[in-house]
């Protein structure tokens, strides 16, 4: 017995200080404000709230409630697909075509950019994508009878800021995966005659999968609540769930609307996440 | 054939590297740009330099953002660390729950944790400061800690150390010469993350930073009604141009990125 | 596989301890107080926190002026909720400042204290805004448009009609601020209609929706406002008449601003002395010293500011001056319609409007 016991302290050890830090800072102000969700009103100031399911009706009455929601939640599904598609190749390169010596300055060479502020960022990116801006100007230097091309204020304009966010977080999610991949495993499958299409699908792609994994769950989850990237470079295609839900605290004090825009949001992130559970569990440590 | 692949790989990783520096390549270029709202054509001066020596209250607030960062980075990723490697080596009730639970903090807008920390911590006393700023930087950093380090975790699984246990060797030197080894990467990578996570974390120091006390994005979005000045641009352009400094010194003197 | 909990313990032992020490560690980092602090609660860049007027103010009373700063009204009021003894003075919005002292955060001001009081403008000093059961809650300051400004490289004349933001010629060529309660206050006056409170609200929504093909850009800041219109973003666009000036005056942006025939939207700011306030006296001089012509001429020639609450202060100013002759402009200001409080369910009602405004546009 004497063993497990010893097993339930390492456990509770190792998870307590995670969980109560959480717990303190996280959890009780959340259901606080999930508390609030149902209240007509947040009870600060002389305000005399009552239980109501109103804000969650809110949802359900108002048509475009959900159109903002699709639109949130499709925007992180191009955004993730985005980092993949440039992401993935990238983190193979850097983990098995990079020689040694230049492989640790690259892999901190890409989560630079993060040490930037965001917004600073994003007004560089408007200086890159309007009409007559930097890409405009590069183009007609080379042609000089070319069309502008300057997409800011358009959707596509919001996935290129937001592709660049997160990107890092791809590429390094599947590096760390992709390297800890022994070189000797494909080497055993070339000489076996494997082709490198098989070698990638029968070695490498589920090998790294958990990282894969680990890259768009961390990508797609903060973004389809992002609204600072879309109200700067979206224009008037900006609105996302993301952009209602802020001004529910900052432009009217609406903090239940808000709150249970956000725990809609939520659960429509953990429905996603439970949807791909058997694929998570199978790769996706902690899972 | 060989030659052709391999500048097609290094072109492709230098095509990905300039999307992701176009944008700071053009923050830094504004810094140097006498027009404060970015106009074109470059006027070149160093002028946001001078005026960025004379703001005390952006330097100090940049002071407080690297410290910040620095202790958030430490803790979250000792924290994340321990709670991935009971996640990747213990079957236990309870853990997918625990599991889901590190979810909220990444999905529910920050604005939201913000504003119910602020109302929280007014509520059991705890107040505005820095050490209320550090329990929200960290918390919020947790999550990507144990996702990446789980994720690496994950990949090596748990037969190296078996192996090492089985050849006699002390649980400390398990733990030292193959877990600490195989965690590496995993482990600077969500110190990385963790540090970046609370340097540009702007909502919940703004709400729990006290009068007088701020941070770099603090002073950034707090500046957004009036503008805020290409001095900006010109503290990010030092700190871009210090780190990387620090960290190909870094990479010169270590192999966390592991041997291969 | 036995030997591992070896480790897993001790990491986990060392995991417990850690968190106490970080927590014990961290306690008190905030410094003590220094001699004598006011601490005040405004936007950033908003006046009051101009180096060279706090040191000016620290020189002649010894009172060092520490700031904070909030980006809405509503994160003023929160910050002013779950703070209290924190602040001394703290602007506000005569819109709010009615719903500030009927929930407690704010205290009578003593007029008696503030001397160049009777210079002020009678109609913004006694305001019914400012006098809430027969108290005065806040001293006028600064008051403001919100009407129309226009590239004046691209057009010859001032547009006349506020139809202009909905004339085809510029189609693709407005600005708007991503505001609900502005929105719908500038769609009201369009339609003809009380700009606080209209009555027809599916005339506003539909005047809403004919921005589509509009709208170039939003804006949100003063420097969002200023990078557009240097990029060529815009032609004409809503805007503030301080912010007006300041681009004209300071960064030499081709900027000239009308209040079309219809009227425009106008406000003004108070500043106020929370409740508990650790300084009141000095809250006092402070708010004295910002509205003497003394800070305003400088604020206003140097930096730039909407017109002073103080007639004399604006007399001060020399000839010529954009802001001068912007805000001095009488009838113009006769055709302003002034922002009043709205209630919790007014701004709940815009927020909606606007935002499923927006979402037509996006789809």
């Amino acid at each position: 017995m004497r063993i497990e016991q010893r097993r339930r302290f390492a456990i509770l050890g190792l998870t307590a200080p995670t969980y109560l830090w959480l717990a303190l800072t996280i959890f009780l102000p959340l259901s606080v404000m999930l508390y609030f969700s149902f209240l007509t009103v947040a009870p600060i100031g002389n305000r005399e709230p009552a239980l109501t399911f109103a804000q969650y009706g809110a949802f359900l009455d108002k048509e475009f409630y959900r159109f903002l929601t699709w639109r949130s939640v499709m925007m992180g599904v191009h955004v993730t697909l985005g980092c993949v598609l440039i992401g993935y190749p990238a983190a193979l390169i850097l983990a098995h075509h990079v020689p040694n010596r230049w492989r640790e300055a690259l892999f901190l060479l890409i989560v630079l950019p993060f040490w930037s502020n965001a917004l600073v960022r994003i007004f560089s990116w408007t200086m890159v994508l309007r009409e007559n801006g930097l890409i405009d100007r590069g183009l007609q230097a080379i042609f000089p009878d070319a069309p502008s091309v300057g997409i800011l204020f358009t959707y596509p304009a919001i996935i290129v800021g937001l592709v660049h966010s997160y990107l890092p977080y791809m590429i390094l999610t599947c590096y760390i995966s992709l390297q800890a991949i022994d070189r000797s495993l494909i080497e055993a499958a070339r000489s076996l005659g494997a082709s490198n299409l098989a070698i990638f699908r029968r070695v490498l792609l589920p090998l790294s999968l958990p990282g894969l994994l680990a890259g768009m769950v961390l990508v797609f989850v903060p973004v389809i609540g992002s609204f600072m990237e879309p109200r700067i470079l979206g224009g008037l295609e900006g609105v996302t769930l993301g952009t209602v839900i802020e001004d529910q605290f900052t432009a009217v004090f609406n903090w239940p609307l808000g709150a249970a825009l956000s725990f809609i949001l939520l659960a429509i992130v953990l429905t996603i996440l439970a949807a791909a559970y058997p694929l998570l569990r199978r790769n996706l440590q902690p899972f | 054939m060989k030659g052709l692949l391999k500048s097609l790989v290094s072109g492709y990783l230098a095509l990905v590297l300039v999307f992701l520096y176009l944008p700071i390549a053009v923050m830094m270029v504004m810094a140097f740009n006498q027009s404060p709202l970015y106009r074109l054509p470059v006027v070149w001066d160093t002028v946001w330099f001078e005026e960025l020596a004379g703001n005390e209250r952006l330097l100090g607030a940049s002071l407080n953002s690297v410290v910040l960062a620095l202790i958030n980075a430490v803790i979250a990723t000792a924290l994340g660390t321990m709670a991935a490697l009971a996640f990747a080596r213990y079957q236990f009730r309870g853990k997918t729950l625990l599991q889901i639970l590190l979810f909220p903090p990444i999905t529910i807008p920050w604005l939201i944790i913000g504003t119910s920390m602020l109302i929280l911590f007014f509520w059991t006393g705890i107040g505005r400061g820095l050490h209320a700023m550090l329990l929200g930087h960290v918390a919020l950093s947790l999550p990507y800690v144990i996702v990446v380090v789980g994720a690496r975790l994950k990949s090596f699984g748990v037969t190296l150390e078996e192996a090492a246990a089985t050849l006699g060797a002390s649980p400390w030197q398990v733990f030292w010469r193959v877990s600490a080894p195989v965690m590496g990467p995993g482990i600077v990578a969500a110190a990385l993350f963790a540090f970046a996570v609370s340097f540009d974390q702007f909502v919940i120091s703004y709400f729990l930073a006290p009068p007088g006390i701020s941070t770099l994005p603090v002073e950034i979005y707090s500046a957004i009604r009036k503008g805020f000045t290409p001095e900006i641009n010109a503290i990010s352009t030092i700190i871009i141009l210090v780190s990387m400094g620090l960290m190909l010194l870094f990479a010169r003197f270590s192999r966390f990125g592991g041997e291969r | 596989m036995i030997e591992r909990r070896g480790i897993v313990g001790a990491a986990a032992k060392a995991g417990v301890g850690f968190v106490l020490a970080a927590a014990l560690a961290i306690g008190p980092m905030i410094g003590a107080a220094a001699a004598e602090e006011l601490n005040v609660l405004n936007w950033q860049g908003y006046g009051t926190d101009e180096a060279w007027a706090l040191e000016l103010f620290e020189e002649r009373t010894g009172v060092e002026v520490i700031h904070d700063y909030f980006n809405s009204e509503q994160e003023m009021l929160t910050k002013l909720r779950t703070s209290p003894g924190t602040y001394d003075v703290v602007l506000i919005n005569s819109a709010f400042t009615e719903q500030a002292a009927k929930e407690g955060l704010i205290q009578p001001v003593d007029s008696g204290k503030i001397e160049n009081f009777e210079d002020l403008s009678p109609l913004l000093r006694d305001s019914p805004r400012f006098i809430i059961d027969d108290k005065l809650y806040a001293i006028a300051w600064v008051w403001g448009m919100t009407a129309v400004a226009y590239n004046t490289e691209d057009l010859e004349t001032a547009p006349e009609s506020i139809q202009v933001f909905w004339d085809l010629e510029f189609a693709g060529r407005v600005g708007w601020r991503d505001d609900a309660v502005e929105a719908v206050s500038f769609a009201a006056i369009a339609t003809g209609q009380d700009m606080n409170h209209p009555e027809d609200l599916d005339k506003v929504r539909e005047k809403l929706r004919a921005l589509k093909p509009q709208i170039r850009a939003f804006w949100s800041s003063e420097d969002e406002w200023n990078k557009l219109f240097a990029a060529g973003q815009f032609d004409v666009s809503t805007y503030w008449s301080g912010s007006a000036a300041r681009s004209a005056t300071n960064f030499d942006l081709p900027v000239g601003y009308v209040v079309p025939e219809e009227g425009a939207i106008g406000w003004f700011d108070g500043l106020s002395i929370a409740t508990d306030a650790p300084n009141p006296e000095a809250a006092h001089a402070f708010i004295n010293f910002l509205i003497d012509p003394e800070f305003y001429v400088r604020w206003a020639t140097e930096v730039g500011a909407p017109a002073s609450a103080n007639r004399e202060a604006n007399a001060a100013l020399p000839e010529g001056d954009m802001g001068r002759e912007i805000h001095g402009d009488e009838a113009a200001m006769k055709r302003l319609q002034w922002m009043a409080p709205l209630s919790d369910e007014e701004r709940r009602t815009y927020q909606e409007i606007w935002d499923e405004t927006k979402a037509y546009f996006a789809q």
